[in-house]
């Protein structure tokens, strides 16, 4: 309705312009014929009005006629020039603000029969007059547009059907009775205004309802009959019912559930809400001699957990574990194939949880038996293993079981099984180091793994006569500082020191001055010390071999060597001679004279260098699944953040964890002298010679 | 994480739920549609899901000798349970939103007298378990 008005006033404004120009031009050609007259304007000021009155005689009728508010103006011809700028004035006004309802402007035609001082209530009749005088000078298109335009869309908009209802609605009604102008459009406002009325009734109505229903439900959970009556909303047919279940994110969901549902019941182990007043009688009697231990007093070894599961690990021998870097209640272990289930997938790897010990976290499969996995130490979601088929793999605990990314079977890479894969570099810089037995060593990044960054081969240096000159490594082992070069123990029982790079003196691959000579079977596993103390010990290296024996070696600086001196065949530091294979044998983390490692037999054993060199500090035999049959274990891994956990794993596909005393692990009472008592023996031993060693 | 579209991921549902259900001192787990409330899976001994009310009728309706009447009065119970556990749900989530509207419900464990009622809301659907408090 606004529009409208502001219309109206356009108009009568333009009409006033009108008038006005018309009026100039007279008084223009006045003042011409009076100077003319050559007479002085002041001093005709009479005779002027007489002039006036005699030209408006002659002009006639007509002209006043066309200024259609001139003529019929009571305040005669003298006061023309004020009324005309009081007309001015009020259409400037008029242009600018809104119309007040009623008050007449200076066009308004004769006819009107009451002066408009009461603004209660806006005569209809007054505008649709008005729109007629409007005939006669049809106003400029180019106004028109702009003002008119305007107001229909912002109309529109505010009557849109996403506009709250209760306001329209109310506006709408107010603004009726003031403003229609034409009967056709004032139908059609009728007929929006009373669908917004039927829209809100219809709103009403449902929010009633609404209200009913909540209240009938808060009134039925507090016991009232109908307690369900709204509820379920209704009950799911069978179909739907199987749809829901057969579903992946029913599955989903239920397998993360479940998840929590069972950490929430493993996790039970001691009750917040236990009051020691009530319950008097109940005397907590899991003392240290329960359960399965090994060792004593600051020596013992208790086994904490076992993880089997029924299907993925029957049949299967864990063949590789690693403690994750970033979760210490998580570990991994990779396992061999499973023969008599030719339809599972070959290999498989599956991370446990301390906190959810009936089943895996997650599992992992590959089309062939995983021979080894890790961690990456970077990467927390990421898992890296190698497999029978040569393939380095990738696993992401974020995405589904099956590898994110795998080397290429072909090509440059690996044909040969994959026993050892690391990780080494820094945060921002590293590199997965594969090596397969026929003496093939990969360098991958991590993102590509089409084809390997770098290829190194390692051949056997002394015996080029003979047909095989493959070294065929089991197992390689990075020091600390260093990883351009490493260590990798062979099928011969040779452990050859190998550079990633080609050095002063020295060719990329096994150094041919220096070989580490000592054990006579298969080397089963070479590890580097760990070495985060305060005296280096970053040259001790443990090793593993089918021959019964452990054996600790001293090795040479990887420049030291490549200035070669002597015959180049190093001897072990110690021997440690056992009644079994050994498997595995691996530095804790923590303690810088302890180290653990399993056997044929299926012991774990527990070491302390500095305690004793003839015999393991604690031995315990894991909890047997089948009664009476002990299974030789193959791989032992420490949790590497505080050293208090490791891990075992063997031919039963059964991994067993043990927490170890303060003795053997754990950072609290680690003494400055525990290192320097290492350094004094290595030193003793290096220079007496094994038996001095042996006399210790 | 077998694969879910293998034929046996029905039987692995059943599994996980098994095994759930061998826990020590499980009692009874149900599964409820998040949006609808409906019953999707029922699994344990279904009368630890019976509301104080319906297990009354039942024992009333056992006395009269009519096995349909007490069946019928224990899905109605099951049906109750449902209810106010949705209900509990839906204003427990009500409650967080309005605490923090980033913020969402994960886990609820109702610790009583006598059982201990873990409920795991997912944005579909409620996993319920009814177990009894570990013994001290």
């Amino acid at each position: 309705m606004q529009q409208r008005k502001d219309e109206l006033v356009a108009k009568q404004a333009k009409l006033a312009e009108l008038k006005r120009q018309r009026q100039l031009r007279a008084q223009q050609s006045n003042a011409g014929r009076a100077s003319i007259g050559g007479a002085v304007d002041l001093k005709l000021g009479t005779d002027r009005r007489a002039v006036e009155s005699l030209i408006n005689d002659i002009l006639g009728e007509k002209a006043s006629g066309s200024s259609t508010g001139g003529a019929g103006s009571p305040a005669g011809r003298g006061s023309r020039p004020s009324s005309v700028l009081s007309a001015g004035e009020l259409s400037n006004a008029y242009s600018e603000g809104p119309l007040v309802p009623g008050t007449p402007g200076p066009s308004t035609p004769a006819p009107i029969p009451t002066p408009a001082p009461a603004p209660a209530q806006p005569p209809p009749t007054l505008t649709t007059v008005a729109l007629t005088t409007v005939y006669e000078c049809p106003p400029s298109p180019v106004k028109e547009v702009f003002t008119y335009s305007k107001g229909v869309q912002t109309t529109e908009e505010w009557i849109g059907p996403d506009r709250p209802r209760a306001h329209s609605g109310v506006s709408d009604i107010d603004d009726i009775p003031g403003t229609t102008t034409t009967p056709n459009k004032r139908l059609s406002r009728r007929e929006r205004d009373r669908e917004e009325e039927l829209r809100q009734k219809i709103k009403e109505e449902i929010e009633e309802e609404l209200r009913a229903a909540k209240e009938y439900i808060t009134e039925g959970t507090v016991g009232a009959p109908s307690a369900s009556a709204n509820f379920p909303s209704r009950d799911l047919t069978q179909e739907e019912l199987s749809a829901v279940v057969q579903s992946d994110d029913f599955y989903d969901f239920l397998e993360q559930s479940t998840k929590v549902i069972e950490r929430a019941f493993d996790q039970d182990t001691y009750d917040i809400l236990t009051d020691y007043a009530l319950h008097g009688q109940d005397v907590e009697e899991d003392d240290d001699e329960t359960g399965n231990t090994g060792g004593r007093g600051k020596h013992r070894v208790k086994e904490v957990a076992q993880f089997f599961d029924e299907r993925w690990s029957k049949m299967r021998m864990v063949s590789g574990i690693d403690f994750s870097p970033k979760f210490s209640e998580l570990l991994l272990a990779s396992y061999t194939k499973n023969p008599t289930a030719p339809h599972e997938p070959d290999g498989l790897v599956q991370v446990w949880n301390m906190h959810m010990q009936d089943r895996p976290e997650y599992v992992f499969t590959a089309q062939s038996d995983i021979l080894t996995a890790k961690f990456s130490p970077y990467h927390p979601n990421l898992i890296v293993g190698g497999s029978y088929s040569g393939q380095v793999l990738l696993w992401d605990t974020r995405a589904k079981a099956a590898p994110v990314q795998k080397t290429p079977l072909t090509g440059n890479g690996h044909a040969h099984p994959i026993y050892a894969v690391d990780i080494v570099g820094t945060q921002n810089a590293n590199n997965i180091i594969s090596c397969s037995t026929d003496g093939v060593v990969c360098g991958w990044s991590m993102d590509v793994f089409a084809q390997p960054q770098e290829v190194l081969e390692l051949k056997n240096p002394s015996q080029a006569k003979v047909a095989v000159e493959d070294v065929s490594p089991t197992c390689i082992s990075f020091p600390q500082t260093d990883p351009t070069f490493f260590l990798s123990g062979s099928e011969e029982g040779t452990i050859f020191p190998c550079h990633r790079y080609d050095r002063a003196g020295a060719k990329a691959g096994v150094d041919r001055k220096i070989a580490y000579k000592g054990h006579t079977a298969p080397v089963m596993s070479v590890d580097f010390h760990p070495a985060k103390g305060p005296v280096d010990l970053g040259d001790l290296v443990l090793s593993s071999s089918l021959d019964w024996s452990a054996k600790l070696w001293k090795v040479r600086a990887p420049a030291a060597t490549s200035t070669g001196t002597g015959d180049g065949i190093v001897s072990p530091l110690m021997d440690f001679v056992r009644e079994d294979v050994v498997y595995d044998a691996r530095w804790s983390p923590i303690k810088p004279s302890v180290f653990a490692l399993v056997d044929g037999a299926g012991w774990l054993e527990l070491w302390d260098i500095a305690v004793e060199t003839e015999e393991p500090v604690a031995r315990i035999l894991p909890t047997t699944r089948q009664e009476g049959r002990t299974r030789s274990l193959n791989k032992v891994a420490w949790e590497q953040n505080d050293g208090k956990r490791l891990a075992t794993g063997g031919i039963d596909g059964c991994v067993t964890v043990f927490d170890v005393a303060s003795g053997l692990g754990g950072k609290e009472g680690l003494k400055h002298e525990d290192w320097t008592n290492v350094k004094k023996l290595v030193n003793r031993v290096d220079a007496h010679g094994l038996n001095g060693a042996m006399v210790v | 994480m077998a694969d879910p579209s293998l034929p046996n991921g029905r039987a692995a549902l059943d599994e996980m739920l098994g095994r759930l259900s061998r826990k020590p001192g499980f009692k009874a787990s149900i599964v409820l549609d998040r949006t609808t409330g409906s019953m999707i899976k029922t699994t344990g001994d279904l009368s630890a899901l019976r509301t104080s009310k319906s297990r009354d009728e039942a024992t009333a309706a056992s006395f009269s000798n009519e096995a349909p009447a007490a069946e019928e009065s224990e899905s109605k119970g099951i049906e109750d349970f449902a209810a106010m556990v949705w209900n509990y749900v839906n204003s427990s989530g009500q409650l967080v939103q309005e605490m923090d509207t980033d913020d969402e419900l994960k886990l609820l464990r109702l610790r009583t007298k006598k059982q201990e009622i873990m409920i795991v809301p997912y944005p579909k659907y409620i996993h319920t378990v009814i177990h009894d408090t570990p013994p001290a």
